[in-house]
């Protein structure tokens, strides 16, 4: 009968390097995107919440590009349609140092940062406006007064929408795929259609998916608990 | 939360146990008198929508009909994807895959393969102004392929030092290709034709030889069910002899068409 499941053909020759493999890309893709995600999604919110009318217009049509095409098309585009608007040189370059992993990281990177800047967004407007002209009046320029004071605070407020969105970002890396970038998910159709052994690989990929994601809300719960703003 | 997660684990339960065992099938089809095959719906010539009739057709349907016929009960067609064609017939909710199937002994270890009714070459394509003209020319080069294709696998067999690039379908590929993401495209000998066709006129592309291998293609059945498999066998014979299947290859693929091409197979067992 051959619906029934048998795991051990995944440990068969090079099966279990190329999920492996799989596992350690989507980590590095999931950490590079992340970091990336954040700095810009921090410099964004930052920017939109300045006095300039052309820079909050500019950060407002990027927060909903990037929110409202799916990260799909964003990624195809990245891969297929900017490399051809570069000289020739930088496109041999990009082709000759894996174009896959860096153009993912980039376009989910530059996506994800719409996500964070209107999560911290969220953040920084919870917090009364007197702060930041108190900060002020004692002397701290607009830098200093959002990296000392609405930071920090903005920070911890939009901590779960945070975590919710590195999660959302750690599944969207499997996007990746699609641009031939040999993450978990690549690794699992490679697989599925070698060994025709469906149920299995996708179950295995299933469980470690889900294991990761529920490590990362873990983690995010107990940075929550931890920095708290206690009220009294 | 743990909700959640609970109940997205009792669904999955739910869902392998569903896999019950049936009596035979091909007593099952003629009672249900309904034939379920499974095809693409995608791959021109094989099983594609015609825009004119909305009709699905092609090479693998009329195979599926001609089984239908055989059986002596009504088709009914059923598109899959490439990726479910395996746990769909292994559900049983359908009851023969002919939908690009090529045989591999890990393959076929999973599934029952017919006698090849195809036989498609696989072979790799390059840029014309790339200058390459031998598999060799690409060793240790990058080559894509589509996911799920057995070309990627004999790349990387047969082209020593190359490695694979995978994409979702052949435009992908083609495209990665065509603006040097890669060297080389590996799919079948057909794909690369219409391909060569369209892209004569912007970026050239040369078909190199010799080719990766002469993949062979079977109906995909339940392992189990060896009057089913017996009772297929025996029709694919049968048109071979007739002359059927011949005419078949020749209104898809034949000099008529815009593939123009020779039948070099026929119908016979696959040799493991």
């Amino acid at each position: 009968m051959g619906s029934k499941l048998d795991f051990s053909v995944l440990s068969r020759g090079e099966y279990p390097q190329w999920i492996w493999h799989g596992v350690l890309t989507m980590f590095e893709l999931t950490l590079a995107a992340w970091l990336f995600a954040m700095a810009l999604g921090m410099v964004l919110a930052v920017v939109r919440m300045a006095d300039s009318r052309v820079a909050k217009a500019f950060v407002a049509s990027y927060v909903e590009y990037h929110q409202n095409v799916p990260m799909l098309v964003q990624v195809f585009l990245w891969y297929f349609g900017m490399p051809a608007l570069l000289p020739h040189a930088a496109q041999q370059w990009l082709n000759a140092h894996n174009s896959e992993f860096l153009l993912a990281f980039i376009s989910i990177g530059l996506c994800m940062a719409a996500y964070v800047s209107e999560g911290l967004r969220g953040g920084i407007r919870s917090i009364p406006k007197s702060q930041l002209e108190a900060a002020r009046a004692i002397g701290l320029s607009y830098l200093q007064a959002s990296r000392l004071v609405l930071i920090p605070q903005a920070l911890r407020i939009a901590l779960p929408t945070l975590v919710s969105h590195t999660v959302l970002l750690f599944k969207n890396t499997s996007l990746a795929m699609t641009i031939g970038v040999a993450e978990l998910t690549y690794a699992t159709r490679e697989i599925e259609s070698q060994s025709f052994k469906t149920v299995e690989i996708y179950l295995l990929s299933t469980v470690i998916y889900l294991g990761i994601s529920l490590l990362i809300m873990t983690a995010g719960a107990g940075l929550e608990s931890r920095y708290r703003i206690r009220t009294r | 939360m743990k909700k959640t997660t609970s109940t997205l684990i009792a669904g999955a339960c739910l869902a392998l146990l569903a896999n019950l065992a049936c009596a035979d099938q091909l007593a099952d089809i003629k009672a249900k008198g309904v034939f379920t095959c499974g095809t693409l719906g995608t791959a021109e010539p094989f099983s594609f929508s015609n825009t004119q009739t909305r009709e699905v057709e092609g090479y693998d349907v009329d195979f599926c009909k001609a089984l239908a016929k055989s059986l002596g009960v009504k088709l009914e067609l059923k598109l899959i994807s490439v990726a479910a064609r395996i746990p769909e017939l292994q559900q049983s909710r359908i009851d023969a895959v002919i939908a690009n199937l090529g045989w591999s002994a890990e393959r076929a270890e999973q599934i029952a393969f017919s006698d090849q009714y195809f036989a498609s070459e696989q072979k790799v394509a390059a840029r014309k102004d790339s200058g390459f003209t031998t598999l060799k020319d690409l060793t240790g080069k990058r080559v894509s392929a589509v996911k799920g294709s057995s070309s990627e696998m004999l790349v990387r067999k047969v082209i020593p030092g190359a490695s694979t690039i995978t994409f979702q379908d052949p435009p992908n590929a083609f495209l990665a290709m065509q603006q040097g993401k890669v060297e080389g495209l590996a799919a079948s000998e057909l794909t690369l034709v219409k391909f060569r066709q369209q892209s004569e006129s912007t970026v050239p592309i040369a078909i190199l030889e010799p080719s990766l291998v002469l993949e062979p293609w079977g109906v995909g059945m339940r392992k189990e069910e060896a009057g089913f498999i017996k009772h297929v066998n025996t029709t694919l014979e049968a048109m071979e002899k007739s002359g059927e299947a011949l005419q078949i290859f020749n209104k898809w693929l034949g000099t008529g068409t815009s593939y123009k091409m020779q039948r070099g197979f026929r119908i016979e067992p696959i040799k493991g």
